[in-house]
């Protein structure tokens, strides 16, 4: 069973739960425009297949990403074993600058939990990520993963330390169009097929 | 890019894949593994002759591999549609659906699919009005010389 990155993309795109989601395919690809201090914003989310079949094409999609979002199952600690490995992969891929955000997923399922909030807040802490637990289920703290994963972006930006003109950045400026000045595909990268 | 049927492979890439599979090929045993990642390169390469190679492996794969049907399915839909074969790529998009008629991955292709046949549906109709209003001018001119020519 999955740790939930194609029901977190619906539910961050379309705002709805699958609950039969059949296994991804290769990679889907979803967008939504939000808006970050003003500037609107599109975002490229990528949603990755993490089965083994599928791994050595989609590693192809962490290049050239701004963000990246990471998956672990909080019911299932074997998800969570598996996260040391996935970010390895995650930061050899990307640069830098990429943002990771880690998400502990499926937390309604409380009563079930295999991973505590403190042990993953710690690992994250360690690895400078950021990170929630959410449930695509009931949509707890979906939207503020993939906006603060924005938000960091667009702080990058700001600050100098993601370069726009650079092509790997993963970022696009539109500034022809008004309204919709900045384009920036991130990317969730997820991980953890298990 | 908008959508999946623009997605463009990167030449790093399907050449990677391209040593591989032809590494086994040259040995003389390709894993379905490597046809496969070869294949999935092609379909999305923007040469058409690439996609249509890529078609011809993923038709391999889907009479000698039946585990992997699906996804052989899926990107059989995405490599027809890129060189505007619609028809046939909704064929795979049925197939798909009678297996799994609630898969939001291939009713959102197959939205994707009609979209374009629409698209360029219009498209072509734009043409022949102005191919019309051309053949129309062009008639009109004539009349008019006509006249100024009978005056
Ligand atoms: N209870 C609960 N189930 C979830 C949640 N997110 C996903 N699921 C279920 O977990 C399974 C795998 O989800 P999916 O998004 O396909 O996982 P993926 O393989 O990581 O893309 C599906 O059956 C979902 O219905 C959640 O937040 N809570
Ligand atoms: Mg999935």
């Amino acid at each position: 069973m999955g740790v939930g990155k194609s029901c977190l993309l619906h539910q961050f795109t379309d705002k709805k739960f699958m609950a039969d989601c059949p296994h991804t395919i290769g990679v889907e690809f979803g967008t939504r425009i939000i808006e970050v201090a003003g500037q609107k914003i599109k975002l490229q989310i990528w949603d990755t297949a993490g089965q083994e079949r599928f791994r050595a094409v989609t590693r192809s999609y962490y290049r050239g990403a701004a963000g990246a979002l990471m998956v672990y199952d909080i019911t299932r600690r074997s998800t969570y074993n598996h996260l040391s490995s996935w970010l390895t992969d995650t930061r050899n891929l990307t640069n830098p600058s990429t943002v990771i955000f880690l998400i502990g997923n499926k937390s309604d399922l409380d009563a079930q939990r295999d991973v505590t909030y403190e042990e993953a807040k710690q690992f994250a802490d360690e690895n400078g990520l950021m990170f929630v637990e959410a449930s695509a289920k009931t949509g707890q703290n979906v939207e503020e993963a993939f906006l603060e994963t924005a938000k960091k972006i667009y702080q990058s930006i700001q600050d100098g330390r993601l370069d726009l003109n650079a092509a790997e950045s993963g970022v696009q400026h539109k500034p022809a169009s008004p309204g919709r000045p900045l384009a920036a595909p991130p990317a969730a990268r997820d991980n953890c097929a298990c | 890019m908008e959508d999946v049927l623009d997605e463009i492979v990167s030449s790093e890439d399907l050449q990677k894949f391209e040593k591989v599979f032809h590494e086994q090929l040259h040995r003389g045993t390709v894993t379905h593994k490597a046809q496969f990642e070869y294949a999935w390169c092609l379909v999305r390469s923007k040469y058409p002759t690439d996609i249509r190679k890529g078609i011809l492996l993923l038709k391999e794969l889907f009479n000698s591999h039946p585990e992997g049907k699906r996804d052989y399915l899926f990107y059989l839909a995405i490599g027809n549609a890129r060189i505007k074969e619609y028809n046939k790529a909704l064929h795979y998009v049925k197939s798909f659906l009678e297996i799994e008629p609630a898969n939001q991955q291939v009713l959102t292709l197959e939205r994707q699919i009609t979209k374009r046949m629409e698209k360029e549906g219009l498209i072509g109709i734009a043409h022949w009005a102005l191919l019309m209003n051309a053949l129309l001018g062009v008639h009109y001119l004539f009349a008019k010389k006509k006249q100024i020519k009978e005056d």
